[in-house]
């Protein structure tokens, strides 16, 4: 009965400020606050209080708070779902408008390495967050499809992932799919996004991974420290030989991985090629990015290091001519 | 007769052709003639008079101060609406030609310095400005087009939708507006008809301004309109609409200040050539890139490791005498007891104590892709280049920013440039880096900075 007046009288609160003129000043809102007393003003602190902690639309808020007569807790659950629903009509709303920006994710551990790329629609939606927790969600979630897949391996692995594929990947441990977290950051940003591709990379104990990612955004976000994000992406398989010290081993992953995102090689070639001009798409005889003198084979060499194989994703690159070459 | 021949068939000639028309001189109706022969004059009269019917290419008026302004927010907050809005209302007084949605929402790709950038450009004027409106699909478009001058943004229009609040990108939006060096923002709360309780607006206002002052605007007084774009276009609801719009126009009109005009800075003259007269003395030409030069002023030459003073005792335009000069004027100045060879091209003519010769500079810079013309492959620190900017060029040293290794073809970034010798640099300047026969990328200067110990040793080796 109490809940049912409280709801009255905000009603009848809500249709007087209908009928008020809208560029009021602030102090005439005082005064009538003043007026009609407690209810009005602990609305609005409600309002503002789940806005700020959810960062949904007011719109949505306001909506939330009257369902449940301004029940913080199930607000905030009908908000989430809601947007769940919104995200899913606004993908699909969306869907078909063109994806050229986004950012490659990439996430190393151990002797595993995943690289992801998501595209949005503009680079200031790549600078954000909650985009970039989104792409930090695909490349976990790959890097969980594969964990333990290939135990005791004598050579590397290398698996690709496609779009489709991708979005039927389950993430957490309440097993949601990726595709929902897509529907969901596209309700928040209001873009078209497209989890692309990704890539998974095993390497045996003897071997390691060199990494590289260009292009990172201004701001790293600290929650996301351990993920690398960036416009370039290289994943460089590298097998050193025994007097190789380990400790070198990042530092000339890092420099393998920047030659490969710098001269987008097209193939590794072989140690017995010349070396090449600028206009060289094989990797060992390209001349290196950081000493054009010599080539990458010349400079790998002496450091007792060979490269296997490498990976290069550039960010909204045209994947279906490649794939074709 | 013959002015409608003409006027019939080119277009962008019948302007110059309606101002003649009142002019009788034989003379004159001769030159007519000649131009409008080679392409009609046999054709029967109903051609002449289908044709003459096309409109003719307006002459843009320079009868009031221009400004340049930009729309920023978060994507559907309705920024493409509220700019249609604002041609459709201008419209009716004639200040402006009314733009659809869709031609605006569609930014076409211009080239500008070779560089590609999406921009659409909407042009209006209120009875005190004229506005050239700016909308960029992305950030690196308004970073380009900050970097190449184009439309250089005197202040921004903030839009952010009632029913929304601000949303994410309503924050990167700002942040860039910072970095690209906007120091003025209009609020503009939009879409306020979809929304039927004015405390939510209050709301959306106090956190629009509290957003504004965190990212170091003048939270407190920007000026905050309440309307809706889509009332002003579908003539609806004038309160919100029409009067919205209105009351936006002026507050960009008051809030935003004229930029400092050309002519009131002090002058600045890069020297393109220098001349010996005899009898007279060294005359150095070029054009005036700003202020007013007269003669009898007092001068300084800077550039190259000199620094000279002098008097100009002469200014001259197509070999005649000249009061004064403006800039934009190419120019010819007399200037009193300097040989020919205490002069170079590459110098600058200034007024005394108004410029420095600097050596090194933070700047932001644009690199151009494969497409555009520049390199295919990245650079590194240590990389260098020859920098041009306004008549001189000089070999230049990169330095990139910690954490950044290496520049690909397509991005912009900020990078420290030191030159071998000091040149006339200033913030706000622009210029080209060039290597060999290909143009690298283009740039503006964000800073100037003194040499560090160690920068000049670099040069010896």
């Amino acid at each position: 009965m109490m809940q049912r007046m409280a709801a009255l009288r905000r009603e009848l609160v809500f249709s007087q400020k209908r009928n008020a003129a809208v560029g009021q000043l602030f102090g005439e809102h005082l005064a009538r606050f003043l007026h009609t007393g407690l209810p009005v003003l602990a609305a609005k602190e409600l309002l503002v209080k789940l806005r700020k902690k959810t960062g949904y639309s007011y719109v949505n808020c306001k909506k939330a708070l009257e369902k449940f007569d301004d029940d913080l807790k199930e607000a905030e659950i009908w908000l989430h779902e809601q947007a769940q629903k919104e995200g899913w009509s606004k993908a699909s709303k969306l869907q078909g408008r063109k994806t050229k920006e986004g950012l490659i994710g990439l996430l190393q551990e151990g002797n595993s390495a995943v690289m992801v790329e998501v595209n949005c629609e503009t680079d200031f939606v790549a600078r954000n967050a909650r985009f970039q927790h989104l792409v930090q969600q695909a490349a976990i979630g790959t890097m969980h499809h594969y964990q333990g897949t290939m135990n005791q391996l004598n050579t590397y692995a290398k698996c690709l992932l496609k779009s489709n594929e991708l979005s039927q990947l389950k993430i957490g441990p309440d097993g949601s799919l990726l595709s929902d977290q897509l529907a969901l950051a596209i309700g928040k940003l209001g873009e078209n996004m497209v989890i692309k591709r990704a890539v998974w990379v095993s390497v045996p104990e003897n071997n390691f991974i060199g990494s590289y990612v260009h292009g990172a955004p201004p701001d790293g976000n600290p929650l996301l420290s351990h993920i690398m994000f960036g416009k370039y992406g290289a994943l460089v398989i590298c097998s050193p030989s025994e007097q190789c010290p380990k400790s070198n081993f990042p530092e000339l992953g890092w420099r393998l991985g920047q030659h490969v995102v710098g001269m987008a090689p097209l193939s590794v070639g072989s140690m017995e090629d010349e070396p090449g001009g600028d206009s060289e798409t094989k990797m060992l005889p390209q001349p290196f990015l950081l000493d054009p003198t010599i080539s990458l084979g010349q400079y790998i060499h002496p450091r007792g290091v060979s490269v296997l194989d490498f990976v290069r994703f550039e960010c909204g690159e045209d994947t279906e001519s490649l794939e074709s070459e | 007769m013959t002015e409608e021949l003409c006027c019939g068939n080119n277009n962008s000639f019948s302007v110059c052709v309606a101002g003649l028309r009142g002019c009788h001189s034989r003379l004159l109706q001769g030159v007519l003639t000649k131009l409008a022969l080679p392409c009609t004059a046999f054709n029967g009269q109903t051609f002449l008079v289908r044709n003459f019917a096309v409109e003719a290419k307006k002459v843009y008026v320079r009868d009031k101060p221009h400004v340049n302004v930009g729309t920023i927010g978060h994507v559907d907050h309705g920024k493409t609406t509220l700019t249609a809005a604002i041609t459709k209302i201008l419209s009716e007084a004639g200040a402006a030609k009314f733009k659809k949605y869709e031609e605006i929402d569609n930014a076409p790709e211009e080239k500008t310095r070779g560089i590609t950038i999406n921009a659409s450009h909407v042009e209006y004027s209120t009875p005190n400005r004229h506005y050239a409106h700016t909308d960029c699909p992305g950030h690196a478009d308004y970073v380009k087009n900050m970097i190449t001058g184009t439309a250089p943004l005197d202040g921004c229009i903030l839009v952010v939708a009632a029913t929304d609040g601000q949303m994410p990108q309503t924050r990167e939006h700002l942040l860039l507006a910072k970095q690209i060096g906007v120091k003025h923002v209009v609020v503009y709360i939009n879409k306020a008809d979809a929304v039927d309780d004015s405390e939510m607006l209050d709301l959306v206002e106090l956190e629009i301004r509290e957003l504004l002052t965190e990212f170091g605007y003048d939270g407190e007084n920007a000026p905050v309109i309440v309307g809706s774009a889509l009332c002003a276009l579908e003539q609806r609801n004038p309160e919100l609409g029409l009067n919205s719009i209105m009351k936006l126009l002026d507050a960009v009109d008051t809030y935003i200040p004229l930029p400092q005009r050309e002519l009131d800075k002090p002058f600045l003259l890069p020297i393109e050539h220098v001349y010996s007269i005899p009898g007279r003395g060294t005359v150095v030409t070029g054009t005036l890139e700003r202020g007013i030069v007269k003669k009898g002023d007092e001068c300084e030459f800077l550039g190259h490791n000199r620094n000279v003073r002098s008097v100009v005792t002469g200014v001259e335009m197509f070999h005649k005498q000249l009061e004064r000069a403006e800039a934009g004027d190419n120019l010819g100045a007399l200037v009193r007891g300097l040989k020919r060879e205490d002069i170079r091209r590459g110098m600058v003519m200034c007024k005394p104590g108004s410029i420095q010769p600097h050596q090194k500079v933070e700047a932001q810079v644009y690199v151009l892709n494969k497409d555009e013309g520049g390199r295919h492959k990245p650079f590194v620190s240590n990389f260098t280049p020859v920098m041009f900017s306004l008549t001189w060029d000089m070999a230049c040293r990169i330095e990139l920013p910690a954490g950044k290794e290496m520049v690909m073809p397509g991005e912009d970034t900020s990078l420290l440039l030191i030159l071998r010798q000091p040149m006339v640099l200033e913030e706000g300047q622009r210029f080209t880096l060039r290597d060999g026969s290909k143009t690298i990328g283009t740039g503006v200067v964000t800073k100037t900075l003194p040499l560090a110990p160690g920068d000049e040793e670099k040069w010896v080796n």
